[in-house]
């Protein structure tokens, strides 16, 4: 049940955001995507951290936060230097939002493997 | 413990929901393409400025009215301010005009009396037609048949009868009158409406319109009636 707790929360925000019809300027269109990008990386790190059962809401509430204002920052930085610095977080969390997702499924595999397992050995008791 | 930790999910999910969702809708609109050439531009940048200049002298003629009403003393305060209801009622088209113009006569036209076609009222679409033609021109006062044609006037069937005001317009022939700041105005509307196509479409309805060359004055007589005040009201005295 608690399970559907966050899905609900997506779905609401997804709603809200369609709903609301807010547009931001152009020029903010950057901040915004590398934001976007960094929550889904810390995301992601929340639920591999979870599922490693080594999660910390210190560090994923304030890892959160701070990512999305870090890759602002960086951006913001790369606009008055001259230097597409966005990219540099754009790589950064590209790279480990496909790790923490790889060894989400990998967890997740393992998981369903081991729960098989049981239930073929289960089955002829 | 789990169930915070749900909570703090539920949150940060909500949260990373509306900024894609937000990221979704600013990408989603793509910028319209301009694809004007040079000229529409230009045209429109010169549609701008005559708004702009239309703007400004509007402005001075309220900058000097104020100044009339700041200049004059109390006891002149009425008469400034008849002024102002007569210069409205002018042009609101109340008062009788007096000015260099033109008249135009509608006629059945020559082969519709040989061949004895009943003649018919002028209908209220050609009569509209004819109104918009003249509306390319600005600062003109209109009458059609005797009835003075104001922003306010409306051209109607009525029961099969074409209306101007409400009064109705007699069958061809009648005449329409048309006033001008200046008699080049004038001479300007009478070329103009002398070659323009609207002629093709009375003749289509077995009309003529003639139109007579500019004189220096002519006199249109106002709308006579009055105007309904539906949303302003007197104060009452002493409040």
């Amino acid at each position: 049940m608690t399970m559907w707790l966050p899905l609900l929360g997506l779905m609401l925000g997804i709603s809200l955001g369609l709903l609301s019809d807010i547009q931001i300027p152009q020029i903010y269109n950057n901040y915004l995507s590398i934001a976007v990008l960094a929550a889904l990386d810390t995301l992601f790190g929340g639920i591999r951290a979870y599922l490693q059962q080594v999660y910390d809401d210190k560090v994923f509430v304030s890892g959160f936060f701070f990512n999305i204002v870090l890759a602002a920052v960086l951006a913001f930085l790369g606009v008055h230097l001259g230097v597409d610095l966005y990219l540099a977080a754009v790589f950064a969390f590209g790279v480990r939002l496909f790790q923490n997702i790889a060894v989400i499924r990998r967890i997740l595999l393992t998981k369903w493997t081991e729960r098989s397992k049981h239930s073929n050995t289960n089955a002829p008791e | 413990m789990k169930k915070v930790i749900h909570w703090k999910f539920t949150l940060i999910l909500l949260i990373v929901g509306f900024m894609t969702a937000v990221q979704y809708n600013s990408m989603k609109s793509p910028e319209q393409r301009d694809t004007r050439d040079i000229w529409t531009i230009r045209q429109e940048l010169s549609n701008e400025k005559q708004f702009h200049s239309e703007l400004l002298s509007e402005i001075r003629e309220l900058d000097n009215t104020i100044k009339t009403y700041k200049s004059l003393s109390d006891e002149n305060t009425g008469k400034a301010l008849m002024e102002t209801v007569d210069k409205l009622h002018r042009q609101a088209g109340m008062t009788d005009v007096e000015g260099p113009g033109i008249i135009i006569e509608v006629r059945p036209s020559a082969e519709s009396i040989a061949l004895g076609a009943p003649i018919t009222d002028i209908s209220p679409d050609l009569l509209t037609r004819f109104v918009n033609e003249v509306n390319r021109y600005k600062g003109f006062t209109l009458e059609i048949d005797g009835k003075r044609f104001t922003t306010l006037s409306s051209i109607r069937d009525i029961n099969g009868i074409t209306t101007v005001n409400g009064l109705n317009v007699s069958k061809p022939p009648f005449s329409m009158k048309i006033i001008s700041s200046s008699l080049k105005e004038s001479e300007k509307m009478y070329n103009y409406l002398a070659a323009s196509p609207i002629h093709d479409d009375f003749y289509l309805d077995n009309l003529l319109l003639d139109i007579r060359k500019p004189e220096a004055s002519i006199e249109i007589r106002g709308f006579p009636e009055r105007f309904d005040n539906q949303f302003l009201e007197e104060m009452p005295k002493g409040e």
